[in-house]
């Protein structure tokens, strides 16, 4: 566990010598909410969704959760292509602490990233402080989901940065569009709202917007969605520590 | 250490095919062989950075598939390709290194500065690991086992891109880990190295060991345990190469240039003044003669049927 956590901090250090890529995903996000957020939210009809801003503001900080989260899986791939992660397989603690800390860093780096922004929208939508733990929680637990699954994924595209990368982004591309992270399910199309619920990102979104208490009462049912956020981040996480090891000690090519 | 049967496939390609093998305590071996004869695979089993196929090995009595962690904890390893923490420091790296076996304070800070000095890398401790030479890369890899006393040290090619003062000094500090007590396993298709480190050479092709000895036993195991470079004054003729073949003695001749001839004998002084007298009536001038003992290359083709150099250009 020692070991773990001087790894962890190894890893946490460098990245925040990446201060460009957080400013970046903070300037992302400035733009989004502030000139992008602006602008799309006029055309949204108040008698339908009373708070678009805020509902798309939100929604932005579920994408970036999203991105900052596959970084996980791409940090699995590129480190077995850079040679980082053949060091890191000789070193003292076993796979599963390894497979530990790349999730505890990938939380860390979340927080991060998208705390400020979070602490920021709760503050210009005047919340109470208790909001900011809670819709924490939430996007962690999102975070976890996601990381999950891209490091299970890393899995099939291990010998190939090119196909990993191309994996996520149609990956993303599905998961982000055919989700209620930018649309409320009771607005969408019965077709696309069909798709949606079969999409773990739409209960994450739904569950932050309910830890919030944003007002749409058609949200799905909190304690579901927090089931299936659960069970997603779970499952996956497992599948992930079954398959990885396997791909990063060649079991999976002999 | 001790391999079992051990075994490393990739499809239907065996990286390493079947090895049984010994390492002695306190030793350097060296595994000599070109590219694709399976050391890597080797030390990356020995170290479980992969898990064998088939088979097993021992590390300090610690089985590598059963005691991977414990294995872990004794052998440390030094790879080919120094990457991976791009953005990192030479001294945080080696700092970390030092923490993850269990130093700490003062005494983890007096080593790594220690060990930046003598790998050269104190000027350079606060440089980016991008900002790095090949060179300087290479050298902060190996010193990495230096921060603390594996005991199993493995080196895969722990020279390559280092400058020829870089190489010696990094020769001198294998030969001293050695001396403290290590178990030392260096990997290279580098002669030179192998010749300076190795209490035994293990030479290996195709995923094989092919004989594991010291230098003195290899070199004279092959017939032809001497080496007689004879030049002459004017291009040799086929019938010159046909009177030196059927000298008693003659074990092999290789022409190296059109005046010089290489010459692999048994007993060199026995054979000498028999290749004057065969020489004499074809009215050939020597012009030098140079005895030498057989190469690590000559050892290796003797072994292998293969030109060490070629295999390695190739």
């Amino acid at each position: 566990m020692r070991e773990m956590l001087s790894l962890f901090t190894f890893d946490l250090r460098e990245n925040f010598d990446s201060i460009p890529w957080t400013v970046y995903f903070w300037i992302f996000f400035a733009f989004q909410y502030f000139v992008y957020g602006q602008l799309v939210s006029r055309l949204v009809n108040p008698s339908a969704v009373s708070d678009y801003y805020f509902y798309y503001g939100t929604g932005i900080l579920i994408i970036m959760t999203f991105n900052v989260s596959t970084w996980a899986g791409r940090r699995f791939v590129e480190g077995a292509h850079e040679g980082r992660l053949k060091y890191l397989l000789s070193l003292p603690f076993t796979r599963g602490e390894l497979f530990l800390e790349q999730v505890l860093l990938g939380l860390a780096v979340n927080l991060i990233r998208i705390g400020p922004p979070l602490v920021l929208i709760l503050w210009l939508a005047r919340m109470p402080p208790i909001m900011l733990a809670t819709s924490i929680l939430v996007l962690l637990a999102m975070s976890f989901g996601i990381m999950g699954i891209m490091i299970s994924l890393s899995f099939i595209a291990f010998k190939s940065f090119d196909i990993f990368s191309a994996i996520v982004a149609s990956t993303s591309a599905i998961l982000i569009r055919f989700s209620t992270i930018l649309y409320p399910l009771a607005f969408l199309p019965s077709a696309y709202g069909t798709v949606a619920r079969f999409n773990p990102l739409t209960y994450g979104s739904d569950l932050l917007r309910d830890a919030l208490n944003f007002n749409i009462p058609s949200l799905l049912d909190p304690g579901f969605s927090a089931f299936i956020v659960a069970a997603v981040g779970i499952s996956t996480m497992t599948l992930g520590m079954a398959l990885v090891p396997r791909a990063l000690e060649g079991v999976k090519s002999s | 250490m001790e391999t079992f049967d051990l075994t490393k496939a990739y499809g239907s390609t065996n990286a390493l095919d079947s090895l049984n093998t010994k390492i002695k305590r306190g030793e350097i071996l060296v595994l000599l062989g070109p590219n694709g004869s399976g050391k890597t695979t080797l030390l990356h089993l020995l170290a479980t950075v992969l898990r064998p196929t088939r088979g097993t090995a021992t590390v300090m009595g610690y089985d590598i598939v059963k005691q991977p962690l414990k294995v872990r904890e004794t052998i440390g390893i030094s790879f080919q390709e120094a990457r991976g923490f791009w953005r990192h420091k030479p001294y945080h790296i080696l700092s970390f290194h030092a923490g993850i076996y269990g130093l700490k304070g003062e005494a983890k800070e007096k080593i790594v500065d220690q060990t930046l000095k003598d790998f050269d890398l104190w000027p350079s401790r606060n440089k980016r690991f991008m900002e790095l030479s090949g060179g300087q890369a290479k050298r902060l890899e190996v010193a990495k086992l230096f921060v603390y006393r594996p005991a199993v040290a493995v080196f895969d090619e722990p020279t390559a891109m280092v400058d020829l003062e870089g190489k010696r000094m990094i020769w001198d500090r294998i030969k001293d880990l050695r001396k403290a007590g290590s178990t030392v396993i260096v990997a290279t298709n580098e002669v030179r190295e192998a010749e300076y480190l190795a209490d035994r050479i293990s030479i290996m092709k195709a995923g094989k060991e092919v004989v594991t000895e010291n230098l003195r036993t290899l070199k004279d195991s092959i017939s032809g345990g001497d080496v007689v470079e004879v030049e002459f004054s004017s291009p040799t003729s086929p019938q010159l190469l046909k009177a030196l073949e059927t000298v008693p003695g003659t074990v092999r001749v290789s022409q190296e240039t059109e005046k010089a001839l290489k010459v692999f004998v048994n007993r060199s002084e026995d054979w000498l003044p028999q290749m004057m007298n065969a020489v004499q009536p074809l009215q050939t001038k020597v012009t030098s003669i140079r005895v030498a003992e057989p190469s690590l290359d000559d050892v290796f083709l003797h072994y292998t049927g293969d030109e060490l150099v070629k295999q390695i250009n190739a």
